[in-house]
């Protein structure tokens, strides 16, 4: 657990270097570019929320007091890069719009410029987003940190061809409002619900993708089950007991009461052995 | 040993006693509580370094799955997140892994058949007990950082891989001529192919040792593997360097005599054991302990040891001989689990068989040669059997219990001389009568011959993959029968000696008697 904690750890501020060396990745850098990117930024955010509670149940007992501080603190830089997001347009939440709706239809949910946010597991994400009319022509990777988001609108921005991929790790997302130069991420299939008025595209109620009988679903190697990894998007995660490069490992080796049994038997036998062969010996 | 010596001579006083069990009395009372740690210390040595090697050959399957990308691949469908699916490709897919996996055997085998000629000479001019804990330990330690440091640091490199291994086969090849020099040293030619017969069983126990504690740790990963076998090689040095005497001389006992002239007759091959009269023991002692003080051994050239009568023949013969029986080793299962559609753990279990027959056949033969005192007509014998044994082997029909009965005579008949030719005769070979006292040549010929063995295997693991992609199975065992009959042809000189030599003996002791 404690490595686990440590490896998320580091791809959040992988991430973040990659961030800052790059502030917008548009569509025209290398795919292979633009995917590492996103799996670090999607990592970043929801991986390490969803990996947080455990991490901070692990801390105490595997990564030590100091440890347990550091993550504290990547924890906290990796939330505030994630509500950059919520001042990029100015303005707050728009009135009788679905996100300003949802928002407020929940008490404890905490409002911040164009954000709502709540809290997950000791850290606060991002639950609604409205970037309506926020002249956004492409999507960054600054947006992919609002993968926690539930109502998401981007209608009225002058957005052409998102691909699919971009709302990889969008697992909460309900209601996705887009421009209708926009399809709906993943297809009709992946949406219980789409309508479409005058000037924009709604999607809602995503399907789940690993038992979603309308498309084919994946088939997770041994040792791994299927995850929803936001519209249309799984992926396959480690069973509970798997880890490490495909999900090869189980368990961990007790390294102390192996060595700790190795030294005893080595110890023993090579004293006996001095004592009954070598103890005569003469020194030539 | 002191007591020893002394009970050998009561018996000789006692006419009462059966000569039989006089003999089965000394031969148990000759060997002191040294003996025994030197033949376990020696023995678990090799075996450990065998299990290490067998810890590489069972997580192949585990390694290359580690060094590719998940195979499903196409745009479709792609198996995410890229961190556990797709983020290593050292290798395309399985087959160039596996290829590459082979390439390391390969290297394997050459760089320890050419480290045998080295260490061997090394190992006669150095502390061997130090030699062998170096090898051990060291080798011990590259296998840790190929297999476990890698892993931990994710960092996979080919170059790296081929580098590391052929380092481990350098330093892996110094340990055998340092432990069959060693057991040389303590145990005598009387009774050495029975003792040596059964003590080249540790490679054998080495394998199963190391399918055992591979497998067991397995689901942790591979890197575990490796980190279990390689510490547990690590302290068996440790051990070594604490435990083990190269030589009687160490606590002054007197080496073991190479008797080989009277060793016809069935009561001659017991006579060293029982005619050591008080007065030739302590002359005996006494020059050792003399000829320790005045001066060491000098060690042998490596030429000057390939020179010496018999060492040439032998390791072209065993050259021949390794790669049939390596051969073995390192494609039974496949062939088994490719010709009769048998699984793979079943195949992997069923060739034990052949090592087993190997293990009988190397102490029963070594009993016979020890008896008739020569041991090149009982590897011919042999090896003769043993071009039918493969012959009717390769013929076995698809039955696990024939299969296993055949397989168990023809590594009676293959595994047994290997075993022999790269123990007992490398050990007779080094401390024959024309170097005797003067010069230690034991590890060097051990070296010569097993090296050259290692070169004939390496050659054959090319060679086997060769003929059966392009002619099938059938060829590689006309192949390892032509192989076979070379081993006996190169033995033959040797056989015309030593018979020759017995017939004179049998000749003179008439005339006498």
């Amino acid at each position: 657990m404690g490595s686990c904690v440590e490896e998320e750890a580091r791809r959040c501020g992988d991430g973040k270097k990659l961030r800052q060396r790059r502030p917008d990745v548009g569509e025209e850098s290398s795919e292979r570019h633009i995917h590492t990117e996103r799996a670090l930024a999607i990592l970043s955010v929801t991986t390490i929320n969803k990996l947080a509670s455990k991490a901070m149940a692990a801390a105490g007992t595997e990564l030590g007091w100091h440890g347990y501080c550091l993550l504290l603190a990547l924890l906290a830089v990796c939330e505030v890069m994630a509500q950059q997001v919520c001042s990029r347009c100015p303005g707050d939440l728009r009135n009788g719009s679905e996100v300003a709706s949802f928002c407020h239809s929940n008490p404890k949910l905490e409002l911040k410029g164009r954000c709502c946010l709540r809290k997950q597991d000791g850290s606060e994400v991002i639950a609604g987003l409205d970037l309506w009319n926020c002249s956004l022509t492409h999507m960054d990777t600054e947006l992919q940190n609002a993968s926690t988001v539930v109502v998401l609108d981007l209608s009225e921005n002058p957005l052409q061809n998102v691909s699919d991929s971009f709302f990889q790790g969008f697992v909460y997302l309900q209601y996705l409002a887009l421009p209708l130069t926009l399809d709906c991420p993943g297809g009709n299939v992946s949406w219980e619900n789409i309508s479409v008025d005058t000037s924009e595209r709604i999607c809602s109620q995503q399907k789940d993708s690993c038992n979603n009988t309308a498309q084919l679903t994946l088939l997770c190697p041994e040792n791994s089950l299927c995850t929803p990894d936001g519209p249309g998007m799984s992926q396959c995660l480690c069973a509970a007991g798997f880890h490490g490069y495909k999900c090869l490992r189980e368990g961990s080796f007790p390294t102390i009461m192996f060595f700790g049994i190795l030294s005893f038997v080595t110890a023993t036998c090579s004293l006996l052995l001095w004592c009954t062969q070598r103890w005569k010996v003469k020194s030539s | 040993m002191k007591e020893s010596f002394k009970g050998g001579h009561r018996t000789m006083a006692r006419p009462s006693f059966s000569w039989r069990h006089a003999a089965n009395r000394t031969f148990l009372s000759k060997y002191s509580h040294h003996h025994i740690a030197v033949f376990l210390l020696t023995f678990f040595s090799y075996a450990l370094l065998h299990a290490s090697r067998k810890t590489f050959s069972n997580v192949k399957v585990s390694l290359s799955s580690q060094w590719t990308s998940f195979p499903f691949n196409s745009s479709v469908f792609k198996v995410e997140p890229e961190e556990i699916w797709r983020s290593i490709h050292l290798f395309p897919n399985t087959a160039t892994a596996t290829l590459f996996l082979g390439l390391l055997d390969t290297i394997f085998l050459f760089s320890y058949a050419v480290g045998l000629f080295i260490s061997g000479v090394i190992g006669d001019r150095l502390n061997m007990r130090w030699v062998l804990s170096f090898g051990m330990c060291s080798s011990a330690l590259v296998m840790f950082v190929f297999g476990t440091v890698t892993e931990w640091l994710h960092f996979y490199n080919k170059i790296f891989y081929c580098t590391l291994w052929s380092m481990n086969g350098l330093l892996q090849s110094t340990c055998w001529p340092c432990v069959v020099a060693i057991m040389g040293n303590w145990f005598g030619k009387a009774g050495r192919g029975f003792i040596f017969g059964l003590w080249s069983a540790c490679a054998s126990v080495g394998n199963i040792l190391g399918a055992f504690l591979a497998s067991s740790v397995l689901l942790y990963g591979y890197e575990y593997s490796f980190l279990v076998t390689t510490s547990v090689q690590f302290a068996g040095g440790l051990i070594v360097v604490f435990g083990l005497l190269t030589s009687p001389k160490e606590v002054g006992f007197p080496e073991p005599a190479e008797e080989d002239e009277n060793a016809g007759s069935e009561e001659d091959a017991h006579r060293p054991l029982i005619i050591n009269s008080d007065s030739d023991e302590d002359e005996q002692n006494h020059s050792v302990e003399a000829s320790d003080l005045v001066r060491q051994p000098q060690a042998i050239g490596f030429l000057q040891a390939c020179c010496l009568p018999g060492v040439l023949l032998y390791s072209l013969a065993y050259a021949c001989l390794k790669l049939v029986n390596y051969s073995f080793f390192f494609w039974l299962p496949f062939y088994l689990s490719n010709n009769f559609d048998w699984k793979e753990a079943e195949a992997d279990q069923l060739s034990i068989w052949y090592d087993v027959g190997g293990i009988i056949g190397g102490t029963v033969q070594g009993l016979i040669s020890d008896m008739l005192g020569k041991r090149a007509p009982v590897l011919t014998v042999s090896l003769v059997l043993a071009v039918g044994a493969l012959y009717g082997y390769s013929r076995s029909p698809n039955n696990k219990p024939i299969n296993a009965v055949i397989m168990t005579v023809t590594g009676f008949f293959i595994g047994g001389p290997s075993n022999i030719i790269s123990s007992a005769i490398s050990a007779d070979l080094g401390r024959q009568d024309m170097i005797k006292d003067s010069s230690e040549a034991l590890a060097t010929v051990t070296g010569i011959v097993d090296g050259t063995g290692s070169i004939g295997a390496a050659v054959g693991q090319f060679l086997v993959s060769l003929i059966q992609d392009q002619l099938g199975w059938m060829w590689v065992f006309y192949f390892f029968i032509l192989m076979t009959s070379l081993t006996v042809v190169f033995i033959t000189p040797l056989l015309v000696r030593e018979i020759s030599a017995l017939v004179q003996e049998r000749r003179s002791r008439i005339l006498a008697g």
